[in-house]
């Protein structure tokens, strides 16, 4: 008796070991010598078409077949089988995808440039001594408090307001909303068009160097204009004296503005400011533009839920609106603030097509994940990129373990 | 209703949105009508110069979108897209579908442990998984001496960006899925289990079809993610124009490489952005949850 039911448990392992590893295993495998070799022989039409038609086949022999092999184990072990059977493959996926990557990296990041050698903690004395991660680390630091700070507060404001009208609410979400559609390498084209720089005879594009142009007097006492060309010659070309354009992107302190053109050590306070990072606020706008949706629909929410009896009571009692906003409407939503700091946290640490799109984090306005990519693709240091994603992997952890645990918390409550 | 508003509350309520919105539209619009002029009116005249002359209407033109899409190859590029995006889509649904049903319905051993390994794997950022990702999917991986995958040189077909995003995409998949399938009716399964229906009958005829919503509103957000990423892309499809994607098409033309070519920048843009607005605007609904549910996907 004992014999067999040892050899019952040798047999559903087997099956389990089978069912979680070996099937999908080699269902990956062939998928992706099949696709391989097909994916430059034929249109991109029939490929998608068979990538549905035989993709979805073998995801249903790879289920099918599991099902096979457990209907011939003892009927005692089968319910613990079909558990790995249905679990199975994901687990085996977040394993070969996920997790033995995610442990590679951190065994790369204690080695040199192709993984060859152990190099202790260099790479991560580099990641803090090296200048360009200095200042790539200091506007992480500058995008995690703008951009969260920008897009809680404009989406509280957005949200509170929208919450008073009874009609077209819904017309002017969806118009706020609608960035959190498209990709970010769009909207950073959009942008860059706004920001657009061309030297001064040529006529400015970009809306913020036509502003800057347009109004004022030169020398002569005529008004700056934008330039226009027609039929070849020029109209409204400007004399000295009138405001040039800019490269906003460019600019990673304020040296060009009249204001800060001389400014002396002994004013501080405008000595400080001068160091002001502007290329770097103007790409941290895009990703407010970006997300602010996202905040407004989920404080929105948050906002619905609180019950009308008590702000009725607080306006009755005269309170003003910001009163009540503060007092009533901040408690309700202050759990949901810290959900969407959380996420858009995790988002600005991750942020990586904006600054590429943009100025290929040239000009100081390197982020960390930009920089990753650099040391991965560019300089093909794999140890420093290893260890650059592990500082990600670092900021993210935290911020999100606080956060579940909060929930538990409150969930105690 | 509310009852006690002052009158000035929603005229003033009204500005600050209208505000905003405009605010907030302000960008597209000279994108949209710059991708409308013809390239040398957009060098020779700003955009809002020409509105006010009038001059928009003379200088309308559709030549830029037949330019991007079949001279510069854009509508290649947009068929990639969907290559990508659609069995990535699919697989990691599927994947994720079954395991949610074992999660959901089934007690075998090391559930927990096993539902606690797929959260730990959503807090996990993309990028700690990337740089031996690539390797893995170029020069396969070695776990203790035993070559488990073999060297498959699959970066720069489209399988490695599907199985990329498939991992990418399973926990949060599986996690929302999961809280979906938890919601049903216990009582329905249970009954189908005492009528002799296998797991897998029970999962396809009843399990599945129960939670098309749970499984709509992910694979809106996991389409719209895939289509709209282009870290993921870039990585494994490189900029190769034969499979290159449709977001590394604009970002190739945005970064540089094209100078003045504004014309051919915005076209391409305001082509890559017709799907994901198509989506938005015709599953708003299963979006939002999507995202709401996807807040912290790797």
């Amino acid at each position: 008796m004992s014999v067999k039911s040892d050899s019952n448990k040798l047999l559903s392992f087997g099956v389990r070991i089978i069912a979680f590893a070996i099937f999908p295993l080699i269902w990956f495998l062939s998928q992706a010598i099949l696709f391989r070799e097909i994916t430059n022989r034929i249109p991109r039409a029939l490929l998608i078409f068979l990538a549905i038609a035989i993709g979805s086949t073998f995801i249903f022999i790879l289920y099918a077949g599991m099902n096979k092999i457990i209907s011939y184990a003892p009927k005692s072990y089968q319910e613990g089988l079909y558990g790995a059977m249905f679990v199975g493959p994901a687990m085996f996926l977040l394993g070969l995808f996920l997790f033995y990557p995610a442990i590679r990296t951190v065994y790369l990041s204690f080695r040199d440039k192709w993984g060859d050698n152990s190099v202790g903690l260099d790479n991560y004395v580099w990641a803090f001594s090296d200048k360009v991660m200095q200042v790539t680390i200091r506007n992480q630091f500058i995008w995690l408090i703008g951009v969260v700070t920008l897009v809680i507060m404009i989406g509280l404001i957005i949200a509170f307001v929208s919450d008073k009208l009874q009609k077209g609410e819904a017309v002017f979400k969806s118009i706020i909303f609608l960035p959190m559609a498209i990709s970010g390498v769009g909207s950073s084209a959009i942008f860059k068009f706004i920001y657009a720089y061309r030297p001064p005879p040529l006529t400015q594009i970009g809306f913020l160097n036509g502003l800057r142009v347009t109004g004022g007097t030169d020398i002569n006492g005529k008004p700056c204009k934008n330039n226009i060309i027609e039929n070849g010659s020029k109209i409204d070309y400007v004399n000295d004296g009138c405001t040039q354009p800019i490269g906003w992107l460019q600019q990673r302190d304020l040296t060009k503005f009249t204001s800060f053109e001389n400014v002396t050590p002994d004013d501080s306070f405008l000595s400080w400011l001068v160091n002001f990072p502007l290329n770097t606020v103007l790409l941290m706008i895009i990703m407010v533009w970006m997300y602010t949706g996202f905040a407004m629909i989920v404080f929105s929410a948050a906002i619905k839920a609180v019950p009308s009896e008590i702000t009725e009571a607080g306006r009755i009692d005269g309170a003003s609106e910001a009163r009540i906003f503060l007092s009533v409407i901040m408690p309700y939503v202050k759990s949901t603030i810290v959900v969407v700091a959380t996420y858009l946290t995790v988002t600005v640490l991750k942020a990586y097509d904006i600054v590429f799109v943009t100025t290929r984090g040239d000009f100081e306005t390197n982020l960390l994940a930009v920089k990753m990519m650099d040391e991965f693709s560019k300089f093909l240091h794999f140890g420093r990129a290893s260890t650059v994603s592990i500082l990600i992997f670092i900021s993210v952890v935290p911020i999100i373990v606080l956060n579940v645990f909060r929930n538990k918390e409150d969930e105690a409550l | 209703m509310i009852y006690s508003q002052k009158w000035y509350d929603k005229p003033i309520s009204k500005l600050i949105l209208i505000t905003i919105s405009l605010t907030w539209m302000f960008p597209y619009i000279g994108f949209l009508l710059s991708s409308f002029r013809e390239p040398d009116a957009i060098k020779q005249a700003a955009w809002w110069t020409s509105i006010f002359s009038g001059q928009i209407f003379s200088e309308f033109t559709f030549d830029n979108y037949t330019e991007i899409l079949f001279a510069e190859d854009l509508s290649r590029s947009f068929f990639n897209s969907f290559a990508v995006v659609i069995p990535s889509t699919i697989i990691p649904i599927t994947i994720a579908a079954f395991a949610a049903y074992a999660f959901a319905f089934i007690d075998f051993k090391g559930k927990d442990l096993a539902f606690l390994f797929v959260i730990g794997m959503m807090i996990v950022p993309l990028q700690m998984s990337l740089i031996p990702l690539v390797s893995i999917m170029n020069k396969g991986a070695i776990l203790f001496g035993l070559p488990i995958i073999p060297e498959l040189k699959i970066t720069g077909t489209f399988v490695s960006v599907w199985f990329a995003h498939t991992g990418f995409g399973l926990p949060l998949a599986t996690f929302l899925l999961r809280d979906f399938m938890m919601g049903l009716p216990r009582s329905v399964i249970e009954s189908a289990k005492i009528d002799g229906a296998s797991h897998l009958t029970t999962f396809y005829r009843l399990a599945l079809p129960l939670s098309i919503a749970g499984v709509a509103a992910f694979a809106t957000f996991q389409f719209l993610w895939v289509y709209n990423d282009f870290l993921v892309a870039n990585v494994f499809l490189g900029i190769n124009p034969r499979n290159q994607v449709i977001t590394s098409h604009v970002a190739q033309l945005t970064v540089g490489n094209y100078g003045e070519a504004w014309h051919l920048r915005t076209a391409g843009a305001v082509v890559s952005m017709v799907v994901p607005l198509i989506v938005f605007f015709s599953l708003q609904r299963f979006f939002i949850r999507g995202l709401i549910g996807g807040a912290v996907k790797g």
